[in-house]
């Protein structure tokens, strides 16, 4: 779209490669959906029709973490669960992503109890962080577009983290 | 639990017998003698009744509403822990019960010392009642004799306290900080300790470059 009539001509085009993974990936985001509470219904709304996420390439919603490369923690992270999201966490490959949604999974939200993960970026690193509670599916699109930035950065020749 | 319709002469919030001593409830009323005499006092507030007795006596009476007076839905079976409070033991164990054709609710309150080991189940009453008691087990500490698997339900099975004991603290004692922290060195996934706790919400995102980036992005909204 719009591409092809600025290659012009023979049809070639000069790029780096560098640039041309980060511009496909960026572009095909396949979303991990680890819903737990309230926020996955918005998350859920993101992903149908009237919001559409698939505007955006990132609407391959997979079950199995080893075919996503976006982790979307959505909803309270208690004791029991954090092992599991480690174990999927583990379980994506690289390169992955991680979307903190709403206040429940980057802080806790009001629930400051024995039980509860006051935030999942003690234990797992996370990019981008969604405030709200819930926050609302145009709040989850922007932060899509927040890893899409994060995503057009990254370099080819390092981790993504860095080594 | 207050679904059930006050009856219009009961003085509201009285805890204390009352002097010109009231008609008691029907089903207390059906009870027989010897069972009805170990109840210590009948409680009525917001159309809610409750008997209070001591432990080993609820056995008895929960028999009787089970089989004779068809109350064959057990709600819950709860704790209170009444740790501070000037009572005469620290523990309640609570029993909600309901009989489903003249929707009638009944708890019973049993007093439950801190030295006792254990308060007789009820699992052969109700089949409810099996995880009605794993809870208050994983809550409270509570030992129910009888209870065939009287595992922890909601916390992880290692997990090393009572948490709704008022003598545990709210926030915990440290477990939900026993987690290392997972993340990707190179080609592989290392374990750290974790972040220090707590962290800022937004970290990396509300710097002063980013501030400058959404204000120079956003357009002014349209009238």
């Amino acid at each position: 779209m719009g591409l092809e009539s600025m290659i012009g001509g023979e049809g070639f085009l000069t790029t780096k490669i560098n640039d041309l993974v980060n511009w496909g990936r960026k572009n095909a985001l396949w979303p991990m959906p680890f819903g737990t509470a309230c926020c996955a219904i918005e998350m859920m709304a993101t992903f149908s029709g009237r919001y559409d996420i698939s505007r955006f390439g990132a609407e391959v919603v997979r079950f199995t973490p080893r075919q996503s490369d976006l982790l979307i923690v959505s909803g309270r992270i208690c004791l029991k669960m954090m092992p599991v999201l480690q174990k999927i966490y583990r379980q994506m490959p690289e390169p992955k992503w991680v979307i903190s949604m709403g206040a429940c999974a980057s802080c806790g939200g009001v629930f400051d109890t024995y039980t509860m993960i006051q935030g999942v970026d003690q234990f797992i690193p996370v990019d981008v962080y969604v405030p709200g509670c819930p926050p609302r599916p145009e709040s989850l699109l922007d932060a899509v577009f927040e890893v899409q930035k994060i995503v057009s950065g990254e370099k080819l020749d390092s981790g993504k983290h860095g080594s | 639990m207050s679904d059930d319709t006050p009856p219009p002469e009961t003085p509201p919030g009285d805890a204390s017998p009352s002097n010109q001593q009231p008609a008691p409830h029907p089903v207390r009323a059906a009870l027989p003698p010897l069972i009805e005499s170990r109840i210590l006092d009948e409680v009525t507030h917001g159309g809610q009744t409750w008997f209070i007795v001591r432990t080993p006596d609820q056995r008895a009476i929960l028999e009787h509403l089970r089989f004779e007076q068809n109350f064959e839905f057990l709600k819950d079976i709860t704790a209170i822990d009444f740790l501070g409070r000037d009572t005469i033991e620290r523990f309640q164990v609570v029993y909600v019960l309901y009989r489903i054709p003249d929707k009638l609710n009944i708890r019973l309150h049993a007093w439950l010392p801190e030295e006792v080991e254990s308060v007789p189940s009820v699992v052969d009453l109700w089949d409810s009642a099996r995880w009605s008691e794993r809870e208050t087990h994983d809550m409270f500490g509570i030992v129910f004799d009888g209870n065939p698997d009287l595992r922890r339900l909601l916390m992880p099975e290692d997990f090393p306290a009572f948490p709704l004991l008022k003598d545990y603290p709210l926030k915990g004692r440290g477990e939900r900080r026993q987690f290392p922290l997972v993340r990707p060195r190179g080609n592989e996934m290392v374990e750290d300790a974790p972040l220090p706790y707590p962290v800022s919400i937004g970290r990396g995102m509300h710097t002063p470059e980013y501030v400058e980036e959404v204000q120079r992005e956003s357009k002014p909204r349209k009238k």
